[in-house]
């Protein structure tokens, strides 16, 4: 009898567990579900009331219309070389930051003052700089270039770079690199022979951080790009919304073929990834 | 030749850790750091690897000036306490390791790995991460990384300090016969006194950053320079009886424990006494002095039994109550 009762309330615990993950699960979805829908409908099936759930006759007329007829395929590839490359250059530049920020010593408490400094820098919001932005940018010719985007990218990850990181070496016993050391290798070969592979996860996880937020940029694109020479997927997408018209098909084709990469890298360092954001919580 | 320290001191915020320390090792030696924990050995080994700067002296290796000579082209070997084993490398690039950054070629490389491996007797391991290994076989490795190549000197930071009892003394006679074997220059910090005794050829005893005395084993034992490192050295302590002109200090071997009365013999009453197996401590209250002799196995008294103490004049210590510096010869 007792249990019985023990299995009945179990049995109700999960299907309430159930019913949660899937309320919360339709909330996340559900706009994504509609950008589905929307980029294989014809026009008449996007505004027909009641909107046709599942049964409609799908269209690719709209991904033709966005990567044939229209520049999305070279809006996708500037959206591509500027993530990686800014992800790259910050990791570069922000790892060798933290490095020397956990492991160095510096006069003055620069130690901590620098970081503070370099969070301080996320600390207004990012509108704050457009204007500046725009116009040293302006004055160096880099507007509607690819390489303005990258430059403002990869200062806008270093901070999130270097503090991600700083905490992943501080983890890290000092002695690792101190027997490299004494073993013969100069500090950068510690650094790469010894460090880096012992903070993969971590590394993984910045990584996959900077170019989600990379990808989806829409503020500075927007003020630093106005031609198809450096537009990316983001801003493209925005612009089909114009005076006269809102072009639903093109824009939810886009934005469809806009989460695939995103969604491709994530799952590939996933592993990475939960060990990665859970690396300063759990010392192993 | 060998190893210098000349008037090195550091200090840490206004801390002194190391202060004005001058040792002279000799090419070939096995010499061991010893003192309690915070004398500042670790920190002298670690300055002569270049992982802390002197703020003050002069550190030399072979006659050459090494303050300014990073850690990496100082040509030392050094076993961590915690061993320091790569983790994400398997124990043949660990022990390899050393060689791989002087760009060794593979072959060579390989063969160097498997003749220490064959001489520590952990080929059986060599394609195994230090994870999958006991701390015995992790001690082993480390100390197969330091002897891979050949260093000027090898450094020990209490290797054996994670291992267990029993190990601990089976590795401390390996590690002798292969400094015997090799003849490389070893330092090596402890403060387990046992292992100074054992292993060294010379021992220096430290106290908060000082040099107490630096001198071979025996000499250490048998006449201490003064009051502390009596009494650091030999296990158990040596008794200390205050006078009013010098301190007496007697080591618990140099006491006899007798049941009966005798001539010249200082009573004292048994507080408890400890059976080791192969012999007894005998702990006693002697007026206001409490004292510890050895005592063969099977010596028993009960608790609180009035014993006498047959005193062995000529191994009395004497020191000044006031320094504690050694007032013989």
């Amino acid at each position: 009898m007792h249990t019985r009762n023990k299995k009945h309330i179990n049995v109700f615990v999960t299907f309430v567990r159930f019913v949660y993950l899937l309320m919360a699960l339709l909330f996340a979805l559900a706009p994504v579900y509609w950008m589905l829908t929307i980029s294989f409908k014809t026009e008449v099936e996007q505004f027909a009331s009641p909107p046709p759930w599942f049964s409609f006759t799908p269209t690719l007329e709209h991904y033709y219309d966005a990567f044939v007829t229209r520049a999305f395929g070279e809006y996708l590839l500037t959206s591509a070389i500027v993530a990686v490359t800014s992800t790259v250059l910050a990791l570069i530049i922000g790892t060798l930051a933290a490095y020397a920020l956990a492991r160095f010593e510096l006069p003055f408490k620069l130690n901590r003052r620098l970081s503070l400094w370099i969070l301080s820098t996320r600390m207004f919001p990012a509108i704050v700089t457009a204007v500046p932005l725009f116009l040293m940018m302006r004055d160096v010719q880099l507007l509607n270039t690819r390489a303005a985007l990258i430059i403002v990218y990869t200062a806008f990850n270093l901070p999130f770079v270097v503090w991600m990181m700083r905490g992943f070496f501080a983890d890290l016993p000092r002695d690792l690199e101190e027997a490299a050391l004494v073993d013969g290798d100069s500090r950068l070969g510690a650094l790469v022979r010894i460090v880096l592979p012992l903070v993969t996860p971590g590394l993984a996880a910045t990584a996959v951080f900077c170019l989600i937020v990379s990808w989806n940029e829409f503020l500075f694109a927007l003020v630093l790009t106005q031609t198809d020479a450096a537009m990316t997927l983001p801003v493209g997408i925005a612009g089909r919304v114009t005076q006269y018209e809102i072009k639903w098909g093109v824009m939810s084709a886009a934005a469809a073929v806009a989460i695939v990469p995103i969604l491709v890298f994530a799952l590939a360092l996933q592993k990475y990834l939960v060990r990665g954001l859970s690396m300063g919580a759990v010392k192993g | 030749m060998g190893i210098e320290f000349r008037n090195v001191t550091k200090t840490f915020g206004g801390a002194c850790v190391v202060d004005d320390l001058s040792l002279e090792v000799r090419n070939g030696e096995f010499i061991v750091l010893l003192g309690p924990s915070g004398c500042g050995k670790t920190t002298t080994l670690r300055m002569l690897a270049g992982l802390e700067n002197s703020t003050s002296g002069d550190i030399f290796i072979d006659g050459e000036r090494v303050n300014d000579v990073p850690t990496q082209h100082r040509d030392l070997a050094m076993v961590f306490q915690s061993y320091a084993l790569y983790p994400h490398m398997t124990i043949a690039e660990n022990i390899g390791y050393p060689l791989r950054v002087r760009k060794l070629d593979k072959a060579e490389r390989a063969a160097r790995v498997q003749r220490v491996a064959a001489m520590l007797e952990i080929e059986s391991l060599l394609e195994r991460k230090p994870r999958q290994l006991s701390g015995g076989e992790r001690q082993r490795v480390a100390l197969a990384r330091a002897i891979v190549r050949e260093p000027r000197a090898y450094l020990m930071d209490e290797p054996l300090s994670n291992l267990d009892a029993r190990l601990r003394v089976q590795m401390r006679g390996e590690l002798k016969r292969l400094q015997h074997e090799l003849g490389t220059t070893t330092i090596y910090v402890t403060h387990d006194q046992a292992e100074a005794m054992t292993l060294a050829s010379r021992v220096a005893v430290l106290k908060k950053g000082r040099l107490q005395q630096f001198d071979t084993p025996l000499n250490i034992y048998n006449h201490p320079a003064n009051k502390f490192v009596a009494e650091f050295v030999g296990s158990p302590s040596m008794n200390f009886i205050a006078g009013e002109r010098v301190t007496m200090g007697i080591r618990p071997e140099h006491i006899q424990v007798l049941t009966t009365p005798e001539d010249g013999a200082m009573e004292a009453r048994v507080y408890v006494t400890e059976l080791m197996g192969n012999e007894t401590f005998v702990f006693l209250t002697a007026g206001d002095n409490r004292l510890i002799a050895r005592a063969p196995a099977d010596f028993r008294a009960d608790v609180d039994t009035r014993v006498w103490l047959r005193i062995a004049k000529e191994k009395i210590h004497y020191f000044d109550p006031e320094s504690g510096s050694s007032c013989e010869s």
